[in-house]
């Protein structure tokens, strides 16, 4: 009996404190910061505990029953409230509201728990037997909690189906309670039954975890999310609705299908076709494989070469139904090689010759990605460049970002090449732009590949053309020592976002 | 990989630092490493006279360098350039390179001391020459590779990383103001031309400016803000080992306004100043001999040829360039007099090898980190130059000069320090601005220099001592940087250069 009772204190004492470390650890994993939202989670928590405390003598009657209620609340509210906050976070607006908020009702109903455990033990053992046991159940629970929530909790089960977890702990907890105190308690049926409830509800929870989260993820994302994963460069994430398929990385947008025909045409044709002769290609980012597509229209290209960071991008392409088809299973196509490395190393480690390269990075947005915008590169991917090829590059919005991007306009000048800037409307985008360079002048197809659903050569002269607001501007070229270009970009992106 | 699995590794990530947090778990696993040579054996059995054993072979020949650091490997690429191969360069270490020394490792080469050099201005010719004949200036064209990436500096700075220090010099209105007002003052002393790189070029003698630390100066300036103030001590303890409080004015402001580079810099390599070493070495192929450490100098009949002794071995030269540290040649060079009134800095450099990037707060990574209020100097990064993404194992290499306590008590200090203890120290410097520091550090290498360099006190620039070496008439020509009294990569070429200049010319072939 003694120890049953004990071995209560024990779990109870280790529920509360997973619930705290749920909190924390979600705080940081959502809001970053782990130092600053642990103590703030902690402090908030024991703050909490002393109030409970406090408030405990004004229960006076029924202490057994009001036992199994409390015990029950706790269930109820820290077993759900990693969901809870998961959810806060992707639909409201009030996080940090939510996740104090559910960390002070824990914390007082666990600082009730205590002195009324104590109250109602006090009648069978010696005051200071309960008090010493009591303490050093308390406190054994918590380590044992403390322990098992990095090494098996988080790892095994998720912080989703850990705070359940210890919510099916707690309503068993209240449902033996019962029979623990079954002489002192009124009228234990009415209590069994809501122990019953709960305890259906917090298995239904946590068999259907993994659904719970997708749910919370989805509310990121205005549409459906049928695919997400972190490689170790970047998060990946797939949403549908309706026809519209878009990539999302690290939150930004990379295309949607239902426009994306528009970029890729314009990226790749003004310069391909051009070039009739034009027999190996390579082509550098763009694991989507969306620019390879458009390359392997051209019968006369006898190799392509894909150059990404990212190989779990190049194969979520080449094996995902949906996606393959979007770019026509061009990575299974016999012409293509793709390799996974940092296109900076990989060209300053071979020295194979090109007609047309695609440049198709990340926007400029950090220091690492901006090396691959600077003078330094370009001079390399010259040498790789054959007699009479071109590289085109993918250059951000003249419209939004127009120092940046008449910056890399300036940059491939300064690394001596001839450029030809052009640009167009792509409606998930906004106006988009890109540069073609080469050692020589730049002279426009005369035909274009069949099967395009934007581009004709009608079309071509206009792009080339800028609207007064889009015009060069003076900047500085972006060089390594000098990267000025993440400079441009973030005042401009900052400026877009106010 | 399922979704579910991959948020809850993530958030085990962010729950381990928070288990951290509930436990103070202080999860030191195993760090490795230990001191490396630091050449002081070889210097106490100069200092205390032990005795020479047999000579086991003699050489004529003539002209025999002594040091093979910046300077002595300069004044030998200068009788390279020059087709003069009839010499010998006696460096004591097992490697030659001195404060230019570097390391290697799986991960990256690193500097064990000089890690950069400024852009050459205009003004610096010679240094101009090197890297146009090192493939690193090509038709008035840096190459960008070699100039440091972006970003250059940052500084931690109230609980976060800044890009460069600006944000601190101008954090208050009082503090902008006296930024502009230190700027106004620099650029006004720029103009004089009494400040130049090197400092021979130039002809400061008896600057008023020598006459007082740059800290009286600060003081006479009326320069208060904190701030400020850190920032002009940081740059002496960086540039020259010495405190505010003991560097000639002088020499503080020098390092601000002498140097007029054309392009934004430094100029610097994973393995530091160590890759000018390499392609120094190169081109002196096998007259260099290390592990040869000059125990004795003497000048018989009538000072005609120099005999050079070292432990074993015994030349007669007709010249001699000495491009070792001036404390040494009182010791050894025989009728050389008293020791000259100088002092020298000890310095700990430690070299730190990371499985990863630990955590840290604000502005990204650069190539030189420096924290605020250290006693350190922060720390450099070699695999800043690399092209690829940033990530994976990395080298810090951290830098101390021990200026807290006079020379004397810090070598004493220093050479008293066990491994751990070093490693403790730079440990929880730095884990101050990288909490997770200790959980991806596996080698922690030390070298301790108990006497890196000339500390340039106030009227060191017209010590006579100075000017009576450098007006050698031979056969022994002195060319280390001890001799313009700044250490600095210039001034050490600048020196042995010089020296090499008259010894070819005594001997015939300059
Ligand atoms: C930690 C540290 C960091 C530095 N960082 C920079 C930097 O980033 N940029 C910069 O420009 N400068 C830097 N310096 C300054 C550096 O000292 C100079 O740039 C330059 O390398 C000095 O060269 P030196 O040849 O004059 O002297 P040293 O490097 O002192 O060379 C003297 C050589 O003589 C040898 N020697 C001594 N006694 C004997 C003997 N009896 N027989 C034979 N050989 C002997 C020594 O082993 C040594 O190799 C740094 C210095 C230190 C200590």
């Amino acid at each position: 009996m003694a120890a049953a009772l004990f071995a209560t204190v024990c779990l109870i004492a280790a529920c509360g404190l997973v619930y705290e470390l749920v909190a924390g650890a979600l705080a940081s994993y959502l809001l970053g910061d782990s130092v600053t939202q642990f103590s703030t989670v902690i402090g908030v928590y024991l703050a909490s505990m002393g109030i409970g405390s406090w408030l405990s003598r004004y229960l006076t009657r029924g202490l057994a029953a009001r036992f199994v209620s409390i015990e029950l609340l706790v269930a109820v509210v820290g077993g759900w409230s990693s969901t809870l906050l998961f959810l806060a976070f992707a639909y409201t607006e009030s996080f940090r509201v939510a996740l104090y908020a559910i960390v002070a009702i824990i914390g007082m109903l666990v600082g009730l728990e205590v002195p009324l455990l104590m109250r109602l033990l006090r009648e069978r053992f010696t005051f200071k037997d309960v008090v010493a046991n009591v303490l050093t159940f308390d406190y054994l629970g918590a380590l044992i909690a403390s322990i098992l929530f990095p090494l098996v909790l988080v790892p095994k089960l998720g912080l989703v189906r850990a705070a359940l977890g210890f919510g099916i702990v707690n309503a068993v907890v209240a449902l033996w309670s019962t029979w623990l105190f079954r002489g002192v308690l009124g009228a234990p049926r009415a209590l069994r039954i809501a122990c019953g409830v709960v305890l259906v509800t917090l298995v239904g929870g946590f068999v259907a975890g993994d659904k719970l989260m997708a749910a919370a993820e989805r509310g990121l994302y205005a549409d459906d999310v049928i695919f997400a994963r972190t490689t170790p460069y970047q998060r990946i994430v797939l949403t549908v609705w309706k026809d519209d398929l878009r990539l999302y990385l690290n939150n930004h947008l990379q295309f949607s299908s239902r426009d994306e025909y528009r970029y890729h045409e314009a990226l790749v044709h003004p310069g391909l076709a051009a070039l009739p002769a034009a027999r190996r290609v390579l082509i550098l980012g763009g694991g989507d494989g969306l620019a390879l597509r458009e390359v392997l229209r051209y019968p006369g290209v006898a190799s392509a070469t894909l150059v990404d960071l990212d190989g779990e991008m190049t194969k979520l392409f080449t094996t995902h139904h949906d996606l393959a088809a979007l770019n026509r299973r061009s990575f299974s196509d016999p012409r293509v090689t793709v390799v996974n490395a940092d296109a900076f190393s990989w060209l300053d480690a071979h020295d194979d010759t090109f007609d047309f390269v695609v440049v198709d990075f990340p926007d400029p947005s950090n220091y690492a990605v901006g090396k691959l915008y600077t003078t330094a590169f370009y001079r390399l991917l010259k040498r790789h460049l054959a007699r009479g090829g071109r590289i085109v590059v993918q250059s951000t919005s003249p419209l939004f970002a127009r120092a940046s991007f008449w910056c890399i306009d300036r940059t491939l000048r300064d690394a001596g090449f001839a450029t030809s800037p052009y640009h167009l409307y792509v409606p998930s985008f906004g106006e988009w732009g890109f540069v073609l360079a080469g050692v020589d002048p730049y002279v426009a197809p005369t035909t274009l590949p069949g099967g395009l659903r934007f581009l004709s050569l009608a079309q071509l002269g206009p792009m080339f053309d800028f609207p007064l607001d889009m015009r060069a501007v003076a900047v500085e070229p972006n060089r390594l020592n000098d990267q000025v270009l993440v400079r441009y970009y973030e005042k401009e992106f900052e400026q877009i976002n106010r | 990989m399922s979704d579910a699995q991959s948020v809850s590794r993530r958030a085990f990530v962010a729950a381990s630092a928070a288990a951290l947090v509930g436990l103070t778990h202080k999860g030191e696993r195993g760090v490795r490493g230990g001191f490396v040579e630091d050449g002081g054996a070889a210097g106490h059995r100069l200092r205390d006279n032990a005795s020479l054993g047999p000579v086991r072979e003699r050489r004529r020949l003539p002209l025999v360098i002594v040091g093979g650091g910046m300077a002595g490997l300069s004044a030998a690429w200068w009788c390279e350039k020059h087709g003069f191969r009839d010499y010998l360069l006696l460096e004591s270490g097992d490697e030659a390179g001195g404060n230019a020394r570097a390391g290697r490792n799986d991960v990256s080469g690193y500097p064990w001391g000089a890690h950069y050099v400024p852009v050459p201005g205009k003004q610096a010719m010679l240094a101009r020459v090197l890297f146009e004949d090192l493939g690193v200036l090509r038709n008035g064209v840096w190459d960008e590779r070699t100039l440091c990436h972006s970003p250059q500096e940052r500084l931690f700075w109230r609980g976060e990383w800044h890009e460069g220090f600006e944000p601190m010099l101008n954090d208050s209105a009082a503090d902008r103001a006296e930024f502009r007002r230190f700027q106004d003052r620099l650029d006004g002393l720029r103009s004089s031309g009494e400040f130049t790189i090197p400092v021979s070029r130039g002809r400061p003698a008896r600057s008023a400016l020598d006459a007082l630390t740059l800290a009286q100066w600060l003081d006479r300036e009326g320069f208060r803000s904190r701030a400020l103030r850190w920032y002009a001590d940081y740059a002496v303890r960086d540039d020259y080992g010495t405190a505010a409080r003991d560097a000639s004015a002088w020499a503080g402001l020098h390092y601000f306004v002498a140097r007029e580079p054309d392009e934004k810099g430094p100029l610097t390599w994973p393995e530091g100043n160590g890759w000018i070493v390499k392609r120094l070495l190169e081109r002196i192929g096998t007259r260099v001999r290390t592990g040869a450490t000059v125990r004795a100098v003497s000048r018989p009949h009538g000072g005609r040829v120099v005999v050079v002794r070292t432990e074993d071995a015994e030349f007669t030269a007709d010249a001699c360039i000495w491009a070792a540290p001036i404390f040494v040649a009182a010791r050894v060079i025989d009728g050389f007099g008293a020791s000259p009134p100088l002092t020298t800095a000890p310095w700990l450099v430690a070299n730190l090898t990371l499985r990863e990037w630990p955590d840290e707060r604000g502005s990204a990574p650069a190539w030189d980190n420096t924290i605020v209020d250290s006693p350190g100097l922060g720390y450099v990064n070699a695999t800043h130059q690399r092209l690829s993404r940033p990530g994976g194992p990395t080298v810090w290499t951290y830098y101390h000069a021990l200026v807290q306590q006079t020379p004397l008590e810090a070598r004493r200090a220093l050479r008293a320090m066990s491994w751990r203890d070093a490693s403790e120290f730079v440990l929880s410097d730095l884990e101050r601005a990288h909490p997770t520091l200790r959980r991806v550090v596996e080698r922690v290498d030390i070298r301790r220099y108990a006497h890196a360099m000339a500390r340039p006190e106030p009227g060191f620039l017209s010590a006579p001592w100075r000017s009576a070496l450098a007006a050698s008439r031979g056969p022994i020509w002195y060319g280390h940087a001890d001799l313009s009294g700044l250490s600095v990569f210039e001034e050490a070429q600048d020196q042995g250069v010089r020296a090499a200049r008259r010894a070819l010319a005594h001997i015939g072939r300059g």
